[in-house]
């Protein structure tokens, strides 16, 4: 589904963010992207969904050069990609209810539809008592499952998540874990950006390790020994 | 959009639909963001309805003149100079004469005395010794009823022997006409120039929304929205701010009418002929609501379009 193809990202001022990135993400994977601060993951996210342009090198999105699509095409794409951000990204003066149907309102979805699927959604993230509310009268941790509800609730075909567990509990990382396996389960493709090296190392994924702008180490998923108990955990 | 209407025909049908609902998301944002700051919506509302207010009164009164210079041209007094060496008498019975004639309303006659001090006062003489020899005439200051044809009237007093000559002063009231003309003319420059105008305080109350709406901007397209998509409530807002102006500025036109209504029609008495001040007509209010709501909207699209380009979202 991605392919990154000797892809080089500097930005002005000559920092080198990301050099000579090579990987393949399947359809319907899940992996997760680790490294230090400034490794440049979140460059490598950014790339995917055309936050930034990559200066050398290609990125394909189903075969498609995204660094090459035409402007007004970049919209489209990223309908097709939920991104999770670390920062959140959320509009303070809207509703969370509001925050979350955004996606679905650009995409002219009926109301009683909206209504619907924003309610799923954030039920399904646990906050659908707080629908009514402003994001800065929440918690980090609850703005960053409303950032996960506006990413997931026009069900895309792929999720992005930068550092979606950073603000949160132990408890609660791992719920949201489990979120995105289910997510990853019903066949999203799923990349996760994160320094959480315990939970990383417990779900046994496929892990791609970053250092100063270089993939250094791609460990393969080894949770298919295991994952019919694990599918019957989460299914 | 062009994706919907791609597929088959149900495929299209749902295509509309969406558009639909997308068009009625931004007009309910726009109208939001007018709601969210109140006092600046209603100044910028104020400030565009003066600017639209100035023309249309001008071409209100302009118009209510004409139609009054059309009053006044029948109404105007003709002069009737008679035949020189009257007596007082029979200029008296010929007053009294004509005065019964249906189509005259009033008869003024000006004695040569008369008519020498108002000469000599006009221009400044002092006394006129030398206009002895010549006596001036009498002169009848006859007013038209509103009833009868002028030129059949002056057709009439001509074949009187003791009238020498019938002048009718129009002459002001062609002055009159070519400069309610000129003014017209002006009116419309006038309007462009604030309608333009009204395009820059529009754009630069868009503007501000813009920038305080920067963080929403990008999140928008963050999550996949069109740039038409982002420009669109930005646009309702433009042509919101000009049609409430315009009906503002209708408004205050009417306002104006209504209190000028009492004066005019005590000065429409003093000439015996009441008169109605006629506000603007439906195809100037149309013209005033539409061309205003255009601008605006105008003056939205330059500025947004000019910003998300180099917002770059």
């Amino acid at each position: 589904m991605i392919s990154f193809q000797q892809v080089g990202k500097r930005y002005r001022g000559g920092i080198e963010a990301l050099q000579e990135v090579s990987f393949e993400l399947a359809r319907g994977e899940l992996a997760f992207l680790t490294g230090r601060s400034g490794a440049g993951k979140s460059t490598l996210l950014k790339l995917i969904a055309l936050l930034e342009r990559p200066s050398r090198g290609q990125v394909l999105f189903d075969g498609r050069n995204v660094g090459k699509l035409a402007r007004r095409q970049i919209p489209y794409l990223r309908r097709q990609i939920g991104v999770i951000f670390q920062d959140h990204r959320l509009l303070s003066d809207k509703r969370v209810f509001d925050n979350v149907a955004l996606p679905l309102m650009i995409a002219g979805v009926p109301f009683g539809d909206i209504r619907r699927r924003v309610r799923a959604a954030l039920d399904k993230v646990g906050l659908l008592d707080r629908e009514q509310a402003y994001p800065p009268m929440l918690s980090g941790g609850e703005q960053q499952r409303v950032g996960i509800a506006r990413a997931i609730i026009a069900r895309p075909p792929l999720l992005l998540a930068d550092e979606p567990t950073g603000n949160l509990d132990p408890a609660l990382s791992a719920e949201l874990m489990e979120t995105f396996l289910h997510l990853n389960q019903a066949g999203a493709t799923v990349l996760i950006a994160s320094h959480d090296l315990a939970l990383i190392k417990r779900l046994r994924r496929r892990v791609l390790v970053l250092d100063q702008g270089r993939i250094i180490d791609d460990l393969p998923d080894r949770s298919t020994a295991d994952q019919g108990g694990e599918g019957s955990q989460h299914g | 959009m062009a994706r919907g209407r791609s597929g088959t025909l149900p495929a299209a049908a749902a295509g509309l639909r969406a558009w639909a609902r997308r068009h009625a998301f931004s007009l309910l944002s726009s109208l939001g963001s007018l709601a969210r700051y109140p006092l600046a919506s209603l100044m910028t509302i104020s400030v565009v309805a003066f600017a639209l207010a100035l023309p249309l009164a001008l071409q209100v009164a302009l118009q209510n003149i004409e139609r009054l210079a059309q009053q006044w041209e029948r109404l105007d007094s003709l002069s009737v100079f008679l035949v020189p060496d009257q007596s007082e008498s029979e200029v008296n019975r010929l007053v009294s004469r004509l005065s019964n004639w249906p189509e005259v309303l009033a008869v003024d006659p000006i004695s040569p005395q008369q008519g020498l001090e108002e000469l000599s006062l006009q221009l400044d003489l002092g006394t006129i010794d030398a206009l002895d020899d010549h006596p001036l005439p009498w002169v009848l200051e006859l007013i038209p009823s509103s009833q009868g044809e002028r030129p059949g009237l002056v057709q009439r007093l001509q074949k009187e022997p003791a009238v020498a000559s019938v002048v009718i002063d129009l002459q002001w009231l062609e002055r009159l006409d070519a400069m309610t003309a000129l003014l017209g003319q002006l009116t419309w420059l006038l309007a462009i120039l604030l309608a333009l105008g009204v395009a820059v305080i529009i754009g630069n109350t868009i503007r501000l929304d813009v920038q305080n709406r920067h963080e929403e901007i990008e999140v928008m397209a963050l999550v996949g929205a069109t740039p038409a998509f982002v420009r669109r409530p930005f646009l309702y807002s433009g042509a919101w701010f000009g049609l409430l102006g315009g009906l503002l500025a209708w408004m205050v036109v009417i306002a104006g009418l209504l209190a000028l209504d009492e004066p005019v029609q005590r000065l429409g008495q003093t000439y015996g002929e009441p008169f109605m001040l006629l506000g603007p007509s439906a195809g100037q209010v149309g013209l005033l609501l539409v061309g205003s709501a255009l601008f605006g909207l105008l003056g939205a699209w330059l500025v947004v379009a000019q910003h998300l380009r180099r917002m770059d979202p």
